[in-house]
């Protein structure tokens, strides 16, 4: 093995001499995938499948086609060249087809459904909308969460992540005519955070985003390749005359200029024009690939048939004839150990472990020179060996590592075993049986749980399994997915077998998978989910079993409303003491069930669904009275029968029906033998508003009533002059003397009509004594009127109350009289002038 | 002429950072508006605006592109943005007025797109609604979860104005889920409540929620599962287990403030001329008449405007707002020389001009005193708070039911009123029959018949509030079990102080102080977990027997209490297990069983926070009630959370569903 040749061996230089590229190859794959010009492809990104598609404007010969070719039919192979997916599209014509970043193959066709694939072959639908229905989808861009679609009214439509949201229509660019080539810049790669789509339209490229469409007036279009960088930071373009243009992305500088029709052995079209990196681009042909470096460098590499180009994160994949292959800048911590004549401190300690090895002196010299840098040499090598394809490389390089460790006092291990973790991990999954050529920088790019999604979605359980124990990672998405995968497989047929022998298998599946849940300790994992996969299957006791193992109630209900279990659901949707949850509950049965049963489904429930029950009043008193009457009605609610009523008189202007919505109150007050008050109430409040009546049309409708309370129509009659309606409610309500004083008393006061006031103090002894008179007066800017009543009040009080209209000098008068030294000696302590102060002290002095 | 020489020094930091609650509320918001791309104008909730200004700035929402703001109201929105974004609360009402403006949009062919944001989150109700209205395809629906908003330093509150109407009177638990999923947000940035100690039925769900159903969200960090270690307990308290308190006027500064201006989102409204500088002394001095005469009309003729009331400008507030509305005026003269009366003292600023903010806070505080001390002194106000106090002692009970006639005959306020009868109701074990039904005769009549489904909430088993005396027989079982056992309470919780007001003008010496000789039940239920010893006897009064030489400033004295570990309710079994209402005690394991038993035996010499909730509104009497009792030992703070600050006409209002009209139309938060 040591004979193996150094990686550096494979490397190419660029013509600047600083740059090397690799060409590595990952899969070999001779025969196993049809001829690539012949079919439209789409690659995932993270070293997933291809997907390929009969292009229809290509000529087929006769003879080499399989017979199915009529039909149209979508192939999805790993890089390693195993078919995973086939199946026949019977929809309407496809547009265009890409990867999720799930991993999922998104299928848009002319009439704007869309579908969502998963690597078994189910999917989601989901439409773009009757517009788009319409006018027809032309053409499609797809990114990782999302797409935007031109309409054959030429515009532009994006539908934001894969939950079927409604599509938003993006500025209109005012197009004529479809665009020469067009690319989307995915909202994450861009600062506004939203999508971006670039239109090559005649010379020009147009920048278009959901408010504005910006003509970015170039002049080398029409351009047949538009391609932005994997950090969308720069925009490769390529001209009908074959110059590749590399712009940045606000089109503000021209970052390289390169004529492809010079490259010698190009034959035909550029195929494709993809990034490698963020700063090379990769122009394809038939038979040839060219990376084109930032200085117009090239690199030419040629394949033996067409291929297709993927761009990664750290590189560019490329499936050919024969090979699956990853091109990329050949990473600096690998240029510094392998660079041929390096003498860098990494490359320095990597040469004295090979001389360790071989047990040659050597080694303790090369270390001793390199003592100061060893920490440094240690870490590139840990990463150089993440970089390295071959386990035989990756050992050498950790070993080279370990070794130079040992002459550190402190190096802190971490990264060094996270290192053989993940390449372990990643050794495992790139072996063509399983076929994911991940790189290390697209494994933590992704992070591991993506990779054990990809995992599990390719059936393959065991190995995620196992990954997410190594990693410790919790395996509950594993054993989701293979629980709901086991439940597939054990579909029941759909003929034979007995209603006994399917509830035993429902038995044993649910055993099968609550063991093992608990024995791998899923404790997390929503059996709601995987209840629902068997109910979708039509396992309605499958389903039923595994729900009861499911602790949350929210997850429960959905289900078990979908599968009419309608009391369950509702209790349960209670217990969660989500509202929302019992709204959702309310709402779906309220549209499913008769009216009557559904209202017996919540009376029927008691204290238990007592909270639905009030829920749903809450609901039905804003959107929907006419239920909520016949609800109550229904389980004799009188009380609330006459609330109801009361609260719609409430809103009602008209005055009969108001009469007679009080009226129905009172009806349903005196139904209910313990509310003979209310009951009594409202036949009053019925009176007077029929009273109010009577009282308008004699005012000739000028003062309004209708509505107003006892006081307030007692104090409306007096202030408009009609004292004896007044009375006659006083006496018609019963209203308490004391009350009806008050009342009087103040409106006769705000009308200033102080002789009506004077005569009404003296028709009979007051109920309420005299100072109340005094003390409204004065808040209302009466003083001086108020005087009168002071000698009728309490004579304790007088002084205060002569104080408070401003009269000192009686006050001084009235302590005098009563002798009261301390009080009038207070009431000069708060007098507000000499001239009082004098007087006051005057009297002070006459008392002693 | 420094203000602050004799102001007892805020020196222990709060242990909890709070702000951290302002900034996921702010970049929520943020985000939120982030994702529609451009100019928007943004419709919001008018009940929406207060606590959005609590967290959020309008020059920022300026920054993220919002152009025009409006109320949401009924009625045609004009917008000149593509973009209109709604922001409200998942109530019926408010999307029925979106559904219309979009739908008239449509008629006129405006073209616009929609967003929906829901607060706290998206709701089923919402979705339902709009597609009845045939606009959901036009709406794209998101939520903005803004739970709890910090309004002081210890306080946090989830601003639901309509907590305590939608609980007890409609039966709507939204409010308990949102609590939880509050609580819950709280643990998930503290660690895990160790212990959860609650009173009261909705109490209990709420912590069952909170224990049960949450936290098996598997999504949650690992941090979760820890217990906290700044956090010892959360205190869960429903307000139906202290219906006295927020009846009673509130005495403190601050809560008198509340009950008598009304502070709303931690704004007062008050008149213009208090918040802007005076101006210079060079210039005229108009203010030559008389200061009662001025008061008077600056409340009849000058605009009012806005005060944000907060501790972090105004140092002065942060001394006042706890005081005895009785001593703030001795507060704000400290120091003075001639100054006796608060008019007087208010020259003297005057006459210091000047912009500093000292001097400009200890003039907002003395006119805003100026403007209580007269409605304090109406001949109503002073009676009612002699009913209350008569009610409390179960003093000549029927003279003051013909009290509260009396008020009613006079035309006092309906809350007022009713605030009063229920305050019988409660302490006498209902009123009977016959005076009863006068009185709500007189109600009736006096204020209108439409109040009668006001009375009939607040006799329904939920709230039990205004029972007769005894039950009709054929009353429901959960009535009788309803009824409130005050006299036994009042002896064993010590609620009743009697002390004379000038003792309590000398030293706050029990929580009591801030009704004036009547401590809330609430306040002395958490002292029964929290400070046991303070509900037999005081810990302040031990305290001065100790430090004999206790001077009048508020110095703290150095020997003080070290606070007990919390032991859930022991000690105190039977006298809560007599109040309605289910009691909570539950000790959350975070992981290991050996937990609980490590948190009792832990030496208590880490400071820590006991959380307290509550579940339907407190008012600010408890929390300065609660900061009395966080003064009084060393090594406990107490957190206080609420869904919002209640007092009884609030309370009173939002059951009868006539709110107090908002004032400001504009459109500012």
């Amino acid at each position: 093995m040591s004979a193996a040749e150094r990686p550096s061996s494979r490397w190419q230089i660029m013509q600047d001499g600083k740059t090397f590229y690799k060409r590595q190859q990952l899969y070999s794959i001779p025969g196993k995938l049809p001829h690539l010009s012949d079919y439209i492809v789409a690659g995932c990104r993270h070293g997933g499948p291809i997907a390929l598609m009969r292009d229809h404007t290509k000529l087929v010969a006769l003879g080499r086609t399989t017979s199915a070719m009529t039909r149209a039919q979508i192939q999805v192979y790993s890089p390693a060249g195993d078919g995973l997916l086939l199946f026949s599209w019977d929809q309407g014509k496809i547009i265009r087809f890409g990867w999720t970043a799930d991993e999922r193959l998104a299928i848009l066709n002319e009439e704007g459904t869309y579908r969502l694939y998963d690597l078994q072959g189910d999917y989601q639908q989901h439409s773009l909308g009757n517009e788009a229905g319409e006018m027809g989808v032309i053409d499609a861009r797809i990114h990782d969460n999302g797409l935007v679609a031109l309409t054959g009214s030429l515009t532009l439509l994006e539908v934001k992540g894969w939950e079927g949201s409604r599509p938003l229509t993006l500025a209109s660019a005012g197009l004529s005519q479809p665009p020469s080539s067009w690319a989307i810049i995915p909202p994450d790669l861009n600062i506004s955070r939203h999508v971006e789509v670039l239109l090559s339209v005649d010379s020009t490229i147009f920048s278009v985003d959901n408010l504005e469409c910006i003509d970015q007036r170039l002049s080398q279009g029409p351009f047949t390749h538009v391609s932005p960088s994997p950090n969308g930071k720069s925009l490769a373009l390529l001209t009908f005359a074959g110059t590749l243009l590399v712009v940045s992305s606000d089109f503000q500088r021209t970052l390289a200029e390169y004529k492809t029709a010079e490259v010698a052995g190009a034959v035909g079209p550029v195929n494709q024009v993809e990034w490698c990196g963020i700063d090379a681009i990769l122009v394809t042909w038939d038979n040839l690939v060219v990376v084109v470096g930032p200085f117009g460098d090239t690199l030419e590499y040629s394949y033996s048939g067409p291929t297709f180009a993927v761009t990664e994160p750290d590189g560019v994949r490329i499936i050919g004839p024969d090979v699956c292959d990853l091109i990329q800048k050949v990473p600096s911590c690998s240029t510094s150990i392998f660079r041929p004549g390096s003498t860098s401190a990494s490359a320095i300690l990597y040469d004295a472990w090979e001389s360790f090895s071989q047990r040659s002196p050597k080694a303790d010299e090369n270390i001793r020179s390199i003592r100061p840098e060893l920490a440094t040499a240690v870490d590139e090598c840990i990463e150089a060996a993440g970089q390295e394809w071959e386990p035989y490389w990756q050992r050498r390089l950790l070993n080279a590592a370990k070794f130079g460790r040992g002459f550190l006092d402190l190096h802190n291990p971490t990264d060094f075993i996270n290192m053989g973790q993940t390449l372990k991990v990643l050794n495992a999954v790139r072996f063509y049986e399983i076929g994911v050529p991940l790189t290390y920088l697209q494994y933590i790019h992704a992070s591991p749980s993506h990779l054990i999604t990809r995992l599990t979605a390719r059936n393959m359980h065991l190995l995620a399994l196992r990954i997410s124990t190594y990693l410790s990672i919790k395996p509950d998405a594993v054993l989701k997915h293979w629980a709901s995968a086991k439940i597939m497989r054990s579909r029941p047929t759909a003929t034979g077998s007995g209603a006994d022998a399917d509830l035993g298998g429902d038995e044993d599946v649910c055993k099968l998978i609550v063991d093992k849940f608990e024995q791998l300790g899923g404790a997390d994992v929503s059996y709601a989910e995987i209840a629902k996969r068997a109910w979708d299957v039509g396992r309605r006791g499958l389903a039923t079993k595994l729900l009861d193992h499911e602790p949350r109630a929210s997850d429960q209900v959905p289900l078990l409303l979908s599968m009419q279990e309608d009391r369950l659901a509702l209790v349960k949707a209670v217990d969660s003491g989500d509202t929302d949850l019992v709204y959702h509950v309310l709402l779906h049965l309220h549209k499913r069930l008769p009216l009557g049963s559904f209202f017996r489904l919540i009376e029927d429930g008691g204290s238990q669904l007592a909270p639905a029950s009030k829920l749903l009043q809450v609901y039905a008193r804003e959107q929907n009275r006419e239920m909520l009457r016949d609800f109550f009605y229904s389980d004799d609610r009188r009380v609330e029968s006459a609330v109801l009523s009361l609260e719609e008189a409430a809103g009602i202007l008209d005055p009969a029906s108001k009469i007679a919505a009080v009226r129905a109150a009172q009806k349903f007050f005196s139904e209910d033998k313990d509310r003979a008050f209310e009951s009594k109430m409202m036949d009053e409040s019925a009176r007077l508003l029929a009273f109010q009546q009577q009282l308008e049309k004699e005012a000739d409708g000028k003062i309004v009533f209708f509505g107003l309370s006892v006081n307030d129509t007692i104090r409306t009659c007096l202030v408009n002059g009609m004292a004896k309606r007044a009375d006659k409610v006083k006496s018609d309500f019963k209203v308490p003397d004391k009350r009806f004083w008050f009342v009087k008393m103040q409106a006769l006061i705000s009308s200033s009509d102080f002789e009506s006031l004077d005569t009404f103090s003296r028709s009979k002894r007051s109920p309420i004594g005299y100072e109340p008179f005094v003390r409204y007066l004065v808040d209302a800017g009466h003083p001086k009127e108020a005087i009168p009543y002071i000698a009728r009040c309490d004579s304790p009080k007088r002084a205060d109350l002569y104080v408070d209209c401003g009269e000192w000098r009686s006050a001084g008068k009235e302590c005098k009289e009563r002798g009261d030294k301390n009080k009038l000696e207070m009431i000069r302590g708060r007098c507000p002038n000499s001239l009082i102060a004098r007087e006051l002290d005057q009297i002070l002095a006459s008392m002693k | 002429m420094t203000l602050d020489e004799t102001a007892p020094p805020p020196t222990e930091e709060p242990l909890l950072d709070l702000n951290l609650l302002k900034d996921i509320g702010q970049k929520a918001l943020v985000d939120a508006l982030n994702s529609v791309n451009g100019a928007k104008t943004l419709v919001l909730d008018a009940s929406l605006a207060g606590p959005l200004g609590l967290v959020i700035e309008v020059s920022l929402l300026k920054h993220h592109g919002v152009d025009k703001m409006f109320w949401l109201e009924p009625g045609p929105l004009t917008s000149t943005t593509p973009n209109v974004v709604y922001l409200c609360r998942p109530m019926i009402k408010y999307v029925k007025i979106i559904a219309e403006q979009i739908k008239r949009h449509a008629r006129e062919a405006q073209k616009h797109t929609y967003t929906l944001l829901l607060v706290p989150r998206i709701s089923t109700l919402v979705t339902r609604i709009l597609e009845e209205e045939g606009v959901l395809g036009d709406v794209r629906i998101s939520s903005y979860n803004l739970q709890f908003i910090p309004i002081a330093d210890d306080v946090v509150s989830l601003e639901n104005d309509n907590a305590f109407k939608e609980l007890w009177v409609d039966g709507d638990e939204t409010v308990i889920y949102d609590s939880a999923q509050a609580l819950h947000s709280l643990q998930k940035l503290y660690g895990s409540f160790p212990r959860i100690v609650g009173k009261g039925d909705h109490a209990a769900r709420l912590a069952t929620l909170l224990t049960k159903h949450l936290p098996s969200d598997s999504s949650t960090p690992d941090a979760l599962q820890a217990e906290s270690e700044k956090i010892d307990s959360l205190i869960v308290l429903d307000r139906r287990v202290d219906m006295i308190t927020p009846l009673l006027t509130q005495l403190t500064y601050e809560g008198l403030t509340d009950e008598l201006i009304g502070i709303k989102n931690s704004h007062v409204e008050l008149p213009v001329s208090l918040l802007t500088p005076p101006p210079p002394i060079g210039t005229a001095t108009p203010s030559a008449t008389p200061a009662a005469a001025a008061s008077t009309s600056l409340k009849k003729v000058e605009p009012k405007k806005k005060h944000h009331l907060t501790t972090t400008t105004d140092p002065l507030f942060a001394e006042l707002r706890d005081l005895n509305f009785s001593s703030v005026g001795k507060r704000l003269n400290r120091g003075r020389h001639q100054a006796k009366t608060v008019a007087q003292l208010r020259d003297f600023v005057g006459k210091l001009g000047g912009l500093q903010t000292e001097h400009q806070s200890l003039r907002l505080h003395t006119g805003l005193s100026e403007l209580l001390v007269p409605m304090t002194h109406t001949e109503q106000f002073n009676k009612t708070l002699e009913i209350q106090q008569n009610l409390l002692a179960s003093y000549e009970i029927t003279a003051q039911i013909s009290a509260i006639e009396d008020l009613i005959a006079q035309g006092a306020d309906l809350s007022t009123v009713v605030r009063l009868l229920c305050l019988a109701s409660i302490t006498c074990g209902g009123v009977k029959l016959k005076a009863l039904e006068n009185l709500k005769r007189e109600i009736l009549q006096a204020y209108g018949y439409n109040y009668l489904p006001l009375l009939l909430s607040l006799a329904s088993p939920s709230l039990a509030v205004l029972l007769p005396n005894p039950l009709p027989a054929a009353s429901p079982a959960s009535l009788a079990a309803a009824k409130y056992p005050f006299v036994p309470l009042r002896k064993a919780l010590r609620l009743l102080i009697d002390d004379s007001p000038e003792a309590i003008d000398e030293v706050e010496n029990d929580i009591s102080f801030v009704y004036s000789g009547w401590a809330p039940i609430s306040v002395r239920l958490v002292q029964c977990v929290a400070q046991k010893g303070g509900v037999l006897s005081n810990p302040a009064e031990r305290e001065k027997a100790a430090a004999a030489s206790a001077d009048g400033t508020a110095q703290h004295s150095p020997i003080k209490a070290q606070a007990h570990p919390i032991a859930g309710w022991r000690g105190f079994e039977d006298v809560v297990a007599t109040i309605p209402g289910e009691t909570v005690d539950i000790v959350q394991t975070g992981g290991a069983l050996t937990a609980p038993v490590a948190s009792l035996l832990r030496p208590m010499q880490k400071p820590t926070t006991t959380v307290v909730f509550f579940l339907g509104g407190c008012t600010y009497t408890e929390i300065a009630a609660l900061r009395w009792v966080g003064r009084q030992n060393r090594g406990r703070k107490f957190l206080i959370a609420t869904t919002g600050i209640v007092n009884g006409n609030s309370i009173i209002e939002s059951i009868s569903g006539v709110a107090r009209s908002a004032g400001s139309k504009d459109a500012a938060i």
